[in-house]
């Protein structure tokens, strides 16, 4: 088979520019339910995008052959697509935003998918499920495994080649307790994934895990429903994922800001004007975009349109400074952003998306944010998620609360809620965790874009205290 | 395409069925498209992207074990031995994992072809109707044309065609105000007049959307919720709602409705209905589901969904539900509320024509949380007075399609999927608008 750079020369069309990004991923999960194995799955994918400027018109077109004639014509139907969207086009766009980069970049991950055993896997998993299995309540409970090898290669008229090999992987365990006082369920790993491989299953770990989801389940089973009430806020990192990604990152994103999700995803609160200016939260919030903490989830050395990934601080010390917006966006708004054009694989063009967007630790121990706190609850890993299309107001579900009262935590409570509006929610956050309370999280499925595109984040944050929050529980 | 081919599956599938052993069984189901989108904004393009993909999953048994592993697919004749080395390097651990006590054998489901390949115009003709029609407005999202196919073929001689030809605008239109309606124009017959009259009908909406918006206080209030916004109920309540496996898991949100505690409006009937000809009726195995299934009958629940491996596991009828237990194909009776008379009924209270970014506040209870988005308006006596700055939500099924449910319209509208993850979406529901009495907000 020829390699991609033989395949690019072999393109015979007139365009300004053109690219071809190559994507393979292969991944292998298994899942076990109540100790029976429900699939071991396998997945490989192999397409190819082809980017074209004609005249400043961006267009593509995707095909999963690599046949030098598939490839050519790939590249006149976008190069036809350019010529007839250039009298409609939204913004013309030139060969700087299409810098020239060479290099590469590869997970830290140990073992990769080639280390996956099924059968091993399968003994891995039914032994936590059978864990779990600590009282006829817990009617479900299961476990999962998964492992992804994502190989790009993107190539470019321009000299550009970039190689990257991203592995991840995640564990997942989920238990569910019934009884006539209703149902509840705890989980672990969900949040969790990260660009480790094999190597990171380990059992003994995992087992207190699964024995402390299996054990929270049956405990949440006999509590009374989350109070009503206004409260100080302690939330877990687990937690502070899903608020990061849903009330920071998908705000920041520029091509929200410009309007280009409005029709689906929605637009942002966030005004152009506003970076450099608006007090997003308090002095002691610090976000940072940074693709290159070494195995986080979203870690790479260049998005998919070849800016090569740095360090970026979003909001320094409550101030915003900087959205998430790539070379494309960048140029339009005429500000500067992150490098974040990503596309879920070959089979859409890449758009602005967030990568590992963190939290900053702070200066205080979980025992000085708990100590501080009159009346209020911890609340710990999501469940539900639902926020308004500027990002405003949102209301966020978690599976676990616990009250906390004059300095202590007390009695556990079910079905915590809690609601709010952005950014004085964030202008109430009054403690941030330290390192002791900063944990390392992923998700695998952010879901944007037209047409629509999921895809692979990271989050970072230590555990945060907000003030006077409202929260709720559930019920009729 | 010659991956969209109904014999290149046919051929492709031979080749490899001929490689299986006597204790060996194969599923084969094909997803592929070939469709150009167009990413809109400002009624200019933002992004155009040509796709060309279809992929084929195998669900591969040998003797009680099972697994399942998909591959891309380009209707070439080195496809079926990608495949059979699969199978080959299967075979290898395959008798390694714990046999699978729910197994669902492949079966002969019968052999059935349906194509609706109507011939539309290329792709840059119709998008230069759509954007030189609203070339004085702001419009935004995507539009998307093309052919779609799902089918699926196994071992017992089965084998099930469904490809469809179609297109759409799923757009929203913007006033300086940042307010803004939403409009959707599909099908599978392209008219150039039946686009303009959509898109002047949007503008019309979108001019009522200039005057000053309402801040509406939290508290319950008597609601309309036009057709798109219980499309978006049925969708959340198609997470899980109506599975027998989440059920019997004990994630089912309608436990109370199952066991007979609560009922929902003798005037509320929800159905899977196949004949509203958007979906095939085949899943994945290539069980045919019933053409129609009543779910919920005059507020009372007759079915879950079952998928033949929750029916094995659980001991009960399967009615060949897909394994997602989701809905595909969902209709809501309709009332007796015509559509000259829903402003007059709702009287004072709101009129919400598109919710946004629904999920569960409470599964135990059927509570569901979201926003209103769109063209939404307080009217008053009948009349609308103003569209209203966006609210919160958090209400239950039960209060929705229950005790609070005061009439559904006399016509339904059909919603088709505009879902594209991965691939483009079949499907849709058909669905009628609905007036509440009490309709929670919190925000």
């Amino acid at each position: 088979m020829m390699n991609l750079k033989q395949l690019l020369d072999g393109i015979k069309v007139k365009a300004d520019y053109i690219s071809l990004r190559s994507v393979h991923t292969h991944s292998a999960g298994v899942y076990v339910r109540n100790e029976v194995l429900e699939g071991v799955n396998t997945f490989h994918d192999h397409g190819l995008m082809v980017e074209v400027m004609v005249g400043g018109q961006l267009a593509y077109a995707a095909t999963n052959s690599f046949d030098p004639s598939d490839v050519q014509k790939a590249a006149e139907r976008a190069v036809l697509s350019a010529e007839h969207a250039h009298r409609f086009g939204l913004y013309h766009f030139s060969p700087n935003e299409r810098p020239k980069v060479v290099g590469e970049y590869s997970s830290p991950a140990k073992y990769g998918i080639n280390h996956f055993r099924p059968a091993d896997v399968t003994e891995l998993l039914m032994n936590l499920s059978s864990t779990m299995n600590v009282h006829e309540h817990i009617i479900s409970r299961s476990a999962g495994y998964g492992i992804t090898e994502m190989d790009t290669h993107l190539v470019a008229t321009n000299g550009t080649d970039i190689r990257q090999k991203i592995i991840r992987s995640q564990v997942s365990l989920s238990a569910t307790a019934t009884s006539e006082k209703g149902t509840q369920t705890r989980t672990y790993g969900g949040d969790k994934a990260s660009q480790t491989g094999i190597e990171e299953l380990n059992l003994n770990m995992l087992e207190a895990e699964a024995q402390r989801v299996a054990t929270e389940a049956l405990e949440l089973l006999n509590t009374e429903e989350c109070p009503s009430e206004t409260l100080d806020l302690l939330l877990a990192p687990d937690q502070m994922y899903l608020q990061i990604h849903e009330s920071i990152g998908h705000p920041l994103e520029l091509d929200r800001i410009l309007g280009d999700e409005r029709n689906y995803a929605g637009w942002s609160f966030v005004k152009p004007s506003d970076f450099g200016k608006l007090k997003y939260g308090s002095e002691l919030m610090n976000v940072t975009f940074d693709p290159t903490v070494v195995g986080q989830h979203a870690s790479y050395f260049a998005d998919d349109i070849g800016a090569v990934a740095t360090r970026e601080y979003l909001i320094r010390n409550g101030i915003l400074e900087r959205g998430l917006g790539s070379l494309e966006s960048q140029k339009r708004l005429g500000m500067p952003g992150v490098s974040s054009q990503r596309a879920t694989s070959w089979n859409r063009a890449p758009i602005d998306r967030m990568a590992n967007v963190n939290l900053e630790p702070g200066t205080s121990s979980m025992n000085d944010m708990i100590s501080s706190i009159e009346r209020g609850i911890l609340m710990k890993t999501t469940r539900s998620w639902s926020i308004d299309d500027y990002r405003n107001k949102f209301q966020f579900g978690c599976e676990y609360g616990q009250l906390i009262e004059n300095g202590k935590l007390t009695k556990l409570v079910k079905n915590p809620n809690y609601r709010g509006i952005t950014a004085p929610f964030w202008n109430q956050l009054k403690m941030v965790g330290d390192r002791s309370t900063f944990e390392v999280g992923g998700l695998g499925n952010c879901g944007k874009g037209e047409p629509n595109q999921v895809i692979f984040v990271g989050h970072a944050s230590p555990a945060c205290l907000f003030s006077n929050i409202e929260v709720f529980g559930g019920g009729k | 395409m010659q991956a969209l081919q109904a014999s290149a599956l046919e051929i492709f599938a031979k080749k490899i069925f001929n490689e299986l052993k006597s204790d060996e069984s194969l599923t084969i189901s094909l997803s592929g498209e070939e469709t150009l989108f167009t990413r809109l904004s400002q009624a200019k393009i933002r992004q155009v992207t040509n796709l060309h993909q279809a992929f084929v999953e195998f669900t591969f048994i040998k003797g009680n074990r099972t697994t399942n592993f998909s591959l891309p697919f380009k209707g070439a004749s080195e496809d079926a031995d990608v495949a059979i080395k699969k199978i080959r390097e299967t075979r290898e651990w395959i008798e390694k994992i714990p046999e699978d006590p729910f197994l669902v054998r492949p079966a002969y489901y019968g052999v059935t072809k349906e194509e609706t390949l109507e011939s539309l115009p290329l792709t840059e003709e119709m998008l230069t109707t759509v954007l030189d029609t609203s070339s004085h407005v702001d419009l935004a999202g995507v539009f998307s044309s093309g052919d779609i196919v799902r089918a699926t073929i196994n071992t017992e001689g089965q084998f099930h065609w469904f490809k469809t030809r179609n297109f759409y605008l799923d757009y929203s239109l913007y006033n300086d105000k940042q307010k803004a309606v939403k409009g959707l124009y599909a099908g599978n017959n392209w008219d150039a007049d039946g686009l303009r009259t959509n898109l002047k009908d949007s503008e019309y909406k979108l001019s009522l959307m200039n005057r000053e918006s309402k801040k509406i206080e939290r508290g319950s209030y008597r609601v309309f919720l036009a057709p798109s916004a219980v499309s978006e109920l049925l969708g959340t309540l198609s997470w899980g709602g109506v599975s027998m496996g989440e059920h019997k898991r004990g994630n089912g949100s309608l436990r109370d409705l199952w066991e007979g505690k609560r009922k929902m409006s003798e005037k509320f009937s929800l159905a899977e209905d196949f004949s509203l000809g958007m979906t095939p009726r085949f899943n994945d195995r290539g069980e045919v589901s019933p053409a129609h299934l009543p779910l919920i009958e005059k507020g009372v629940l007759k079915n879950f969904l079952t998928s033949t491996r929750t029916a094995n596991e659980y001991k009960i009828e399967t009615n060949n539900a897909s394994d997602w237990e989701s809905m595909r194909s969902p209709v809501i009776t309709t009332g007796k509320l015509s559509r000259n008379d829903i402003f007059k009924e709702l009287g004072t209270g709101l009129y919400l024509s598109d919710l946004h970014y629904l999920n569960w506040s409470d599964r135990e209870t059927a509570r569901v949380t979201g926003m209103t988005r769109y063209a939404c308006f307080w009217v008053e006596n009948g009349e609308i007075v103003s569209p209203i700055q966006d609210l919160r939500f958090d209400e239950s099924y039960y209060n929705l399609f229950g005790e609070g449910l005061v009439e559904l319209t006399d016509f339904a509208d059909l919603i088709p999927s505009t879902g594209s993850y991965s691939q483009r979406d079949v499907g849709g529901s058909k669905v009628p608008g609905v007036l509440v009495s009490d309709f929670k907000f919190t925000l």
